[in-house]
């Protein structure tokens, strides 16, 4: 890298910039339209000074938008909610019923654990709608049609797999010899994986779990098949808002910005495990 | 010394150290039986006349609706428009993933705050980017709509135009999904041994032939597995089309997935459905394979450096 | 205090056999080095001891009591692993603590037990800190100060001073015996060191490819050896080995070394007429004056002095190189020709083929209590 000359160097920074306009433009601007009026975003051309307002903020938070046509009624903090609880209780769910499987399958090569991984990995790249279509049908017929039980239970999809191969990775990397250890000095097994096991794969397990909520939140077709308006997370729920609310774009903005925030933050605080989260625990970052 | 003396013994309950391990892993297990079954559902739904709308004439057909996609118009254009999405994007996503992974590979500040960056669009719900971009495109006051404009494209209507939907949809593809691929590869040529380069600058070598000889036949496990990766969901997309389009205009979009969800949901046509996505499972089930193996030897590796 | 059995003992991993029907015996109390080369089985036969690995078949006792099928933390072992394997989470005083806590000990209790084995190993100076803080000693005493901390009946050595340095390593070899000793316990020791062995074992146990091939005291593994690559594993320098075809005359066996008739002391009839192998100690060679009956003629080409002794390199006529070795301070030859006697009752003879040693005192054993 000494000898880049000047040209390449201009030119490595000229695409650079381009990259980083075209990845980060969106995002700005929507962030820009959620602080402005309908107004100033119907403005030809766009306006990049502008008087921000918290109007649209407002709105969403109070669940009331006074116009002059009257009061309109949006239900976008319910999603918020919506979105919050799935999100935390399936990873709950999940690393409940994934860490111990990935502990046995990390530690105990017994038969048929290689086939359950697998199938469970497989679960990950199988098409959504294959398994929605039918369970809809299911559920109705089992009263889980719209509730949170059946979305939570359907959210394992994308939550176990990712736990379980991350996760499983992290206990591998604990050498055997420091359980074997705990218990010879005469603890029981479940003492070891409370004490030894667990501690040390902490970090895999909060980043895996950081992870798969990212991912929960994220998910559209699940709420979409299976869920109706007072159960549909923010990203079934803004799609919805956006047809419902016609031309109340700064609002608008302002859900998709209030719905990106949590997973971009998250994101931000676990970038080290992201890399090997995305890859399922294939490239360490 | 005394207490040495007296070996603990069991006492009470006690798990067999058989048993355990499929105690442990019994949830995970029950979890791949509740989605096995719709599974099989979806594979007798396939093979039979079925439509809500109709339920009293519900039979088996057997291959009737699979033979039938053979003269079905709609079906070559499902499986057109997926393999050349899925196609289109990765082999974009592609090169630009490379691309901007070796821009970033020096280990910077900078460098670093930039990929992290870039992990944003990654991070944003698919479904959620569709929409900013509908927004940004909005004729009305879409900052897209008004530089096309600018650029002499007067009225260009991104989604809304049969001939630059796929290319509108392709594009929030491109700013999700390009991410992916730029951090793991980013993350493989960090991890390449520094040697063969070093060699290489020092007699001179042409970039050109490093990254050709060196470079990307190293970094060749690394782009089978992204690429495999990305072309398992993309070939799948749906929430991006549905959010973004609902398929249309016309059936411009329908790949497999929307397709699917529109013949379950409007035309109430169980049997097709199916038979659609038992379609495109073997198509991922083809590919996840191959991708399957590439993972795990990734992955061996990534263990081994641990 | 307890005995140790071990009956009949295999283990497979898919079709390599890693432990072939071993049966082993350890007496209350007794240190038994298990010695071999990597890959011998001897770590799995510890782990299958401590109840981490299970026997495919077979039976091991402890006191007497059949524990085969008992869980680790229920045999009562203490272990100390090569690699110390610490918890790197907690102080060296927890990882101290560990087997007391499992007791439910109280904390006065288990305060005074870890503070009166870190003194004995003289790490009580750093039990705050984590692992990763600790030198290689440190951790290597830690690790040890982890398995004797609940005083257990059976003490499970696993080449515990493998990765530490060679001032370390000397030191404890020194220590250790005393250590064992005073502890009472009936101790398990792996290593790959013949050194340790013969400094720490009651009895050694030499096992490669998962057989225990000769099991004796120190004394016997090193002045009968049971074969070939036995003897060339104990002793430093390594035991001279020379091709011979022993004869027979009127005053008994010999060997030919250079055109020298060296006579053997033992019953060797077997012997004569076949190809064989003659072991010479470098100790048991010395240098002599040329009159000296039986002496071998020889060019000295190097000198090593070692601390105590000084190892000659010597060849012969026939230019097959040999290692002398005396005490240091005495007389010696330093370069030139030179006279070597063979001690011939020391000398050891074993059979060209098949590498196991020729001679009446068969001490090779595999069942116990046939050593002295």
């Amino acid at each position: 890298m000494e000898h880049t000359s000047l040209l390449e160097r201009i030119l490595r920074g000229a695409a650079l910039t381009l990259v980083v306009i075209f990845f980060m433009f969106p995002i700005a601007w929507i962030f820009m339209m959620s602080f402005q009026t309908n107004e100033t975003i119907l403005r030809i051309p766009p306006q990049l000074i502008f008087e921000p307002t918290l109007a649209n903020y407002t709105a969403l938070i109070t669940g009331k938008l006074v116009t002059a046509a009257g009061t309109l009624d949006i239900a976008f903090m319910r999603n918020l909610w919506n979105s919050v609880f799935l999100s935390v209780t399936s990873v709950a769910v999940s690393l409940l019923l994934g860490v111990p499987a990935a502990y046995a399958f990390a530690r105990h090569k017994f038969r048929g654990s290689e086939d359950i991984a697998f199938t469970l990995l497989s679960f990950r790249f199988a098409p959504a709608l294959l398994v929605l279509l039918p369970l809809t049908l299911y559920f109705q017929k089992l009263g889980l049609a719209n509730t949170y039980i059946g979305l939570i239970w359907v959210y394992q999809l994308i939550c176990l797999p990712l736990i379980l191969w991350i996760v499983r990775g992290y206990f591998e990397d604990i050498p055997a010899d420091i359980e074997y250890a705990y218990r010879i000095g005469g603890h029981s097994w479940f003492a070891t994986f409370r004490k030894i096991a667990l501690p040390l794969a902490g970090p895999g397990i909060a980043a895996a779990g950081l992870l798969a909520f990212i991912f929960a939140w994220n998910n559209f077709v699940f709420a979409l098949v299976l869920a109706s308006a007072d159960k549909q997370p923010v990203t079934v729920g803004a799609l919805a808002f956006i047809t419902s609310s016609g031309i109340q774009y700064g609002q608008i903005s302002a859900a998709i910005v209030l719905s990106i925030t949590p997973t971009l933050a998250l994101a931000l605080y676990a970038q080290r495990y992201l890399v090997e989260g995305l890859s399922l625990g294939a490239v360490k970052g | 010394m005394t207490a040495a003396t007296t070996v603990h013994r069991p006492s009470g309950f006690r798990i067999s150290k058989r048993v355990l391990p499929y105690l442990l892993s019994l949830p995970a297990l029950l979890v791949c039986i509740g989605i096995l079954i719709p599974f099989l559902t979806s594979v007798v739904y396939s093979f039979q006349r079925y439509r809500l709308s109709q339920p009293w004439a519900r039979q088996f057909n057997w291959g009737d609706n699979y033979i039938s996609f053979f003269t079905d118009p709609k079906f070559w254009n499902t499986l057109e428009v997926s393999l050349l999405y899925a196609g289109i994007t990765v082999v974009l996503e592609l090169l630009l993933g490379l691309g901007i992974a070796m821009l970033l590979q020096k280990r910077s500040t900078l460098n670093n705050f930039i990929s992290i960056m870039l992990l944003m669009p990654l991070m944003t719900a698919p479904a959620l980017a569709a929409l900013m971009w509908k927004l940004m495109t909005n004729p009305g006051f879409g900052v897209l709509s008004y530089l096309a404009s600018l650029i002499g494209l007067q009225d260009f209507r991104w989604a809304s135009s049969p001939s630059t939907a796929l290319l509108t949809v392709v594009l929030v593809d491109i700013w999700v999904y390009t991410p992916f691929i730029m951090i793991l590869l980013l993350a493989g040529l960090r991890s390449l041994p520094t040697q063969p380069f070093e060699a290489a600058a020092l007699d001179g070598v042409p970039r050109s032939f490093v990254f050709f000889r060196i470079t990307l036949p190293m970094l060749t496990p690394y782009i089978l597995t992204a690429t495999l990766f990305r072309l398992l969901d993309s070939i799948q997309q749906f929430d991006i089309i549905y959010a973004m389009t609902q398929g249309g205009p016309g059936d411009t979009l329908t790949v497999f997935q929307v397709e699917a969800y529109l013949n379950f949901f409007q035309s109430t046509n169980v049997g097709r459905s199916a038979a659609l996505m038992i379609i495109l499972w073997a198509i991922t089930y083809f590919l996840s394979n191959i991708f399957i193996k590439n993972w795990l030897r990734l992955r061996e590796r990534a263990r081994g450096q641990a | 205090m307890a005995s140790l059995e071990l009956k009949n003992v295999v283990k497979r991993y898919k079709s390599q056999t890693v432990l072939d029907n071993l049966s082993l015996s350890v007496a209350d109390g007794e240190t038994l080095v298990l010695f071999g080369p990597s890959g011998a089985g001897k770590t799995v036969l510890l782990r299958m001891v401590a109840g981490v690995i299970d026997p495919d078949e077979g039976k091991i006792l402890i006191g007497g009591e059949d524990m085969t099928d008992v869980d680790a933390e229920f045999r009562g072992v203490g272990m100390a692993f090569q690699n110390f394997a610490l918890f790197p989470h907690m102080s060296a005083f927890d990882n101290i603590a560990t087997p007391l806590q499992a007791r439910h000990s109280s904390q006065g209790a288990i305060k005074a037990g870890v503070e009166s084995v870190a003194k004995l190993l003289k790490i009580d100076h750093v039990l705050s800190h984590k692992p990763r803080a600790l030198s290689n000693g440190q951790k290597q005493r830690t690790a040890l100060a982890r398995a004797l901390v609940g005083s257990p009946p059976i003490l499970l050595l696993d080449d515990p001073l493998r990765n530490v340095d060679a001032k370390l390593r000397f030191e404890m070899r020194l220590e250790l015996p005393r250590l064992l000793h005073d502890r009472g316990a009936t101790v398990v020791y792996v290593t790959q060191d013949y050194k340790e062995a013969m400094a720490l074992g009651n009895r050694i146990a030499v096992m490669s490819q998962g057989v225990i091939r000769q099991l004796g005291t120190p004394e016997q593994i090193y002045r009968e050896p049971a074969n070939v690559e036995i003897a060339r594993l104990f002793g430093d320098p390594t035991i001279n080995l020379l091709d011979v075809k022993p004869a027979r005359d009127a005053k008994g066996i010999y060997v030919g070394l250079s055109n020298v008739q060296v006579h053997l002391a033992g019953a060797y009839e077997a012997a004569v007429g076949r190809d064989c192998v003659i072991g010479l100690r470098p100790e048991a060679l010395s240098f002599v004056g040329e009159a000296t009956p039986g002496a071998v003629p020889v060019t000295v080409e190097a000198e090593t002095p070692l601390n105590e002794k000084i190892v000659t390199l010597v060849r012969t006529v026939r230019g097959r190189e040999i290692l002398v070795s005396r005490p240091a301070g005495t007389p010696g030859q330093t370069e030139g020709k030179a006279h070597v006697a063979v001690d011939g009752k020391s000398a050891l003879l074993f059979d060209h083929a098949s590498g196991e040693r020729i001679g009446a005192n068969k001490v090779v054993t595999l069942r116990s209590g046939e050593a002295a």
